[in-house]
């Protein structure tokens, strides 16, 4: 095949974007999109309250600094400022270019974009469509670069970056429909494949195949991975599922109440209430829970988020969806009852080392939205934040990736390579007498994280954390897959995503342990303060002959000096 | 907390087998398992794919009922496994007890459940299912359309649309015809054809029009009754044809033809008059052409047509169209009213 100019492993929002950028940038470039689900599948359309942007249609006196500043302070000073600041002001731009190609945003009277209040946000600046916004955008997009012409490989699945002496030549996937390993030469790479939360398993809130499969292929062919340990958990994740309840029913004005009747956020941020970042209402919530003023069920403790007050017309309005996943997944109807929630892994802070213009360390190799750490969330992204960074960084390493492709040559990618990968593949369909369940290392994974390495974490519970993941990747050797045939074999991809769960897991456990702070979602009993001495940096780590070796990186500063947090 | 326990019971999956490597034709696998009341039928196959056999091969992702993924046939129907309790499926089994799980219609199969979703986006591009936007690219993010109420109200639900082709998989026009454009793209058309934004509508409509388009839909309204989020396609496909007669002047096709002969007959006798049918939908010379020769082919197997019936006015048909018109006209105002 003839090598790409570009490709882009991932077919969410970031990765859409990255090919239509790229291919406005530089319309004579061969662009491919690589994406193991149809584009239109990807979890950015799980996204359902909306993306920040100063627009301020609503509260005249918003502006692009504010937007900055709530960004900066909702990280806990750990983003990276001049990330912010581009994140910030090319917010209202990337607002309008999606309403300009035919993103349904709601509207206001006056016929404007309509934007409602969020999370951590000092303006309500939350661009919307009802709760179904994530999946607008990525319609829009995909629909974009159909238009456009974008090469889509669907339902491939990358296994490796091939490089030889840190020199990036390209990938390695397997095609889904016929189990055929095929090399994709490539003079650039975007790694845009989303988050790695699902490492929480029944705690989390993402879909099935959020196994951080980029992150894992990067951190294998030796580029680092930054702050990993910052894994946000959602407050209002459904209690049986783990699915989520958009913040935007915080944002319309639900309460959350315990069982004692109380509004109890009144505790903990008086005067943001429901409304405070959500590390804060996670942890207030879990706190509630922990000392006794949650409800029981056979599906574990909860708390009560209550819309009856709402009214059944604005629940029918501005929360259909939320009123349909209640229903489907709980029995109740919010109209009537309030929903049974509990905090849920939600959302990877830490990713990909990138620089501002997408760029990683290794020449040639880019990425871009959760699987990337720029670092524009820092120890806690805000609501509305994270489908604003999939666009504006989406695009900007497009961007980068076109204007850069032609100074990196493609190497060959040899027969013997993948013929190694075909082997190491078949390898887990041989019959030995021992052999491990996936689906049970999936579970105790899921678990041991969620116990250990959840919420609240204090060293002990993270060295048995450690221990139990590096148990479970050994065990991971001793793993079967029953089914050998090549087309679509869903027994294998899920094992190979076990698999990148794994590697990025220790990686999360590893972190937690050497940070001996509390900043934003990374919460140590042990150390209950943040430290900014000692730990105002991001936390590097790389994978050195099979090891997991910690490094730092300094923040980025610049006009906000580092101030307390208080909602 | 003992006696809070969910109700259990064994439940069997009669589940479509095919590995096009080593399988002829497809078969069914029955597998029966503990089920837990308020589970989903994705969730018990998860279930069965991690405890009772990993080879069985589905779709899966969000499984939240958004991205569409797991869309096959439960019991006959066209459904997201995600959103389909077990419980409530139990009550429409053939076989008491047995939920029969299958792969979407009218696309190609590729194994077990899944089957190859390519012909949907070739027909997303087929059809411009896009917004080719009126704004020039290089003045793109500068500032945003105003869009008004109603406008937006036009395609709102159609935006709620997955792609996850349960409609296409319950069409009984692309049973027949794999060629036909399909419900699930005909919504999307109609949304960007409605949406001030666009620039393309002429064109989309243009193609629309032609054979295999929207004039092919029988109104079955399978497409509507099925769609996992509600969404009123029909009135998608009547807004097309609409859109096709009265604005964009495209009443030179047979498909439009058709239909008007249907309004003119109904408007003055409350009946079909067959007889003459043809001959306004395709004129007289295709008549002769194509349906004449048939006849006599009819005639020579003993087939003999029943002479077309003489068609009578319906009693009462004109005042009936008054009262009907007055009353339709005064739903529509009220429709404005609540829209308010």
């Amino acid at each position: 095949m003839k090598p790409f100019d570009i490709v882009v492993v991932g077919g969410g929002g970031a990765g859409l974007y990255a090919a239509m950028e790229a291919m406005k940038t530089n319309p004579s470039l061969n662009i491919a999109v690589l994406s193991k689900v149809y584009p239109n599948r990807s979890h950015t359309s799980a996204a359902q309250g909306g993306a920040n942007a100063a627009l301020a249609n609503k509260a005249k006196d918003d502006t692009v600094e504010m937007h900055v500043f709530d960004t900066i302070k909702g990280s806990d000073y750990l983003a990276d400022q001049d990330a912010a600041e581009v994140l910030c002001s090319e917010a209202p731009k990337i607002i309008r270019e999606l309403d300009n190609i035919g993103t349904p945003w709601s509207r206001m009277d006056d016929n404007t974009i309509a934007q409602r209040p969020f999370g951590g946000a000092g303006r309500p600046r939350c661009c919307y469509c009802a709760d179904k916004t994530g999946h607008t955008i990525l319609q829009t997009l995909y629909e974009q670069c159909l238009r456009k012409g974008v090469f889509f490989f669907n339902e491939y699945f990358v296994l490796s970056l091939s490089v030889d002496d840190s020199r990036m030549k390209g990938l390695i996937a397997m095609n889904m429909r016929t189990g055929k390993i095929e090399a994709f030469r490539a003079r650039t790479v975007i790694f845009a494949t989303g988050g790695y939360a699902k490492m929480y398993w029944n705690r989390s809130s993402n879909a099935a195949g959020n196994s951080g499969d980029g992150q894992a292929i990067a951190y294998r062919a030796g580029i680092p991975l930054k702050d990993m340990e910052f894994v946000q958990f959602h407050p209002t994740g459904l209690r049986k599922s783990g699915l989520l309840v958009t913040e935007g029913a915080r944002g319309e004005g639900g309460y959350l109440i315990n069982i004692k009747g109380e509004r109890f956020m009144n505790r903990y941020a008086p005067e943001k209430m429901e409304l405070g970042p959500r590390d804060l209402v996670s942890r207030s919530i879990e706190t509630e829970i922990l000392e006794g003023r949650g409800f029981d069920s056979p599906a574990g403790q909860y708390i009560n988020l209550d819309l009856t007050h709402l009214g059944a017309d604005l629940i029918k309005s501005r929360l259909p969806q939320i009123r349909e996943m209640s229903m489907y997944f709980e029995g109740v109807d919010p109209i009537e009852e309030p929903i049974p929630i509990r905090p849920t892994a939600h959302y990877s802070m830490g990713g990909i080392d990138t620089d501002i213009y997408g760029r990683t360390p290794m020449d040639g190799v880019y990425a871009a939205g959760e699987a990337a750490c720029v670092s524009v969330h820092g120890a806690n992204r805000l609501g509305g934040n994270s489908l604003l960074e999939i666009l504006v960084f989406g695009r900007i390493a497009g961007h980068t990736a076109a204007e850069e492709a032609g100074r990196f040559d493609p190497g060959e990618i040899s027969r013997q390579e993948l013929e190694a990968s075909e082997h190491e593949l078949r390898e887990f369909m041989k019959p030995s007498g021992h052999y491990e369940r996936y689906g049970a290392l999936r579970e105790e994974l899921g678990q041991t994280l969620a116990v250990n390495v959840g919420i609240f974490r204090e060293a002990p519970k993270i060295e048995k954390g450690i221990a139990d993941v590096r148990e479970l990747k050994e065990r991971f050797r001793h793993v079967r897959v029953f089914d050998t045939s090549d087309v679509f074999n869903t027994n294998l991809i899920q094992v190979l995503e076990l698999q990148n769960m794994l590697d990025l897991a220790e990686t999360v456990a590893l972190g937690a342990y050497a940070r001996e702070e509390s900043r934003g979602s990374h919460t140590r009993t042990d150390f209950p303060k943040r430290d900014d001495e000692n730990w105002h940096k991001h936390t590097l780590c790389t994978w050195e002959n099979g090891k997991a070796v910690l490094g730092e990186k300094p923040v980025t500063m610049g006009k906000y000096e580092l101030q307390e947090r208080t909602y | 907390m003992g006696e809070h326990k969910e109700e259990m019971r064994d439940v069997t999956f009669r589940v479509l087998r095919f590995n096009p490597q080593v399988d002829n034709k497809p078969y069914f696998d029955d597998y029966t398992i503990p089920v837990e009341k308020g589970i989903t039928v994705l969730r018990a196959l998860n279930y069965i794919k991690e405890h009772v056999d990993p080879t069985v091969s589905f779709r899966a992702f969000c499984q939240a009922g958004i991205c569409g993924s797991c869309g096959m046939r439960i019991n006959g129907i066209s459904k997201l496994g995600c959103t389909t309790q077990v419980w409530d499926e139990l009550e429409k089994c053939k076989v008491p007890n047995v939920i029969k799980v299958e792969p979407l219609r009218n696309m190609p199969h590729i194994k077990d459940l899944i089957v190859d979703m390519d012909p949907m986006v070739e027909k997303m591009k087929k059809y411009s299912n896009w917004v080719e936007s009126t704004m020039p690219e290089s003045r793109m993010g500068e500032k945003e359309f105003l869009i008004a109420e109603e406008e937006f109200q036009e395609y709102d639900k159609a935006t709620d649309c997955i792609l996850c082709a349960s409609c296409m998989s319950e069409c009984s026009i692309l049973r027949a015809n794999k060629e036909y454009v399909a419900p699930a793209i005909l919504l999307k058309s109609h949304r960007m054809n409605v949406d001030s934004r666009d620039g393309s509508h002429d064109r989309r409509m243009s193609e629309l029009v032609k054979d295999h388009g929207v004039w092919d839909c029988t109104h079955c309204y399978r497409c509507q009754e099925t769609c996992v989020k509600s969404i009123p396609i029909m009135d998608a496909i009547h807004g097309i044809r609409e859109d096709a007669m009265v604005t964009r002047g495209a009443k030179d096709t047979s498909g439009a033809r058709h239909a008007e002969a249907f309004m003119e007959d109904i408007a003055k006798k409350g009946k079909l008059v067959e007889a003459t049918l043809p001959i306004r939908t395709n004129g007289i010379g295709w008549t002769l052409k194509n349906l004449l020769p048939m006849a006599f082919k009819m005639v020579m197997k003993r087939r003999t047509p029943p002479p077309p019936p003489f068609v009578k006015s319906s009693k009462g048909i004109k005042k009936f169209r008054e009262e009907f018109s007055e009353m339709s006209g005064r739903v529509k105002g009220e429709q404005k009213d609540h829209k308010k």
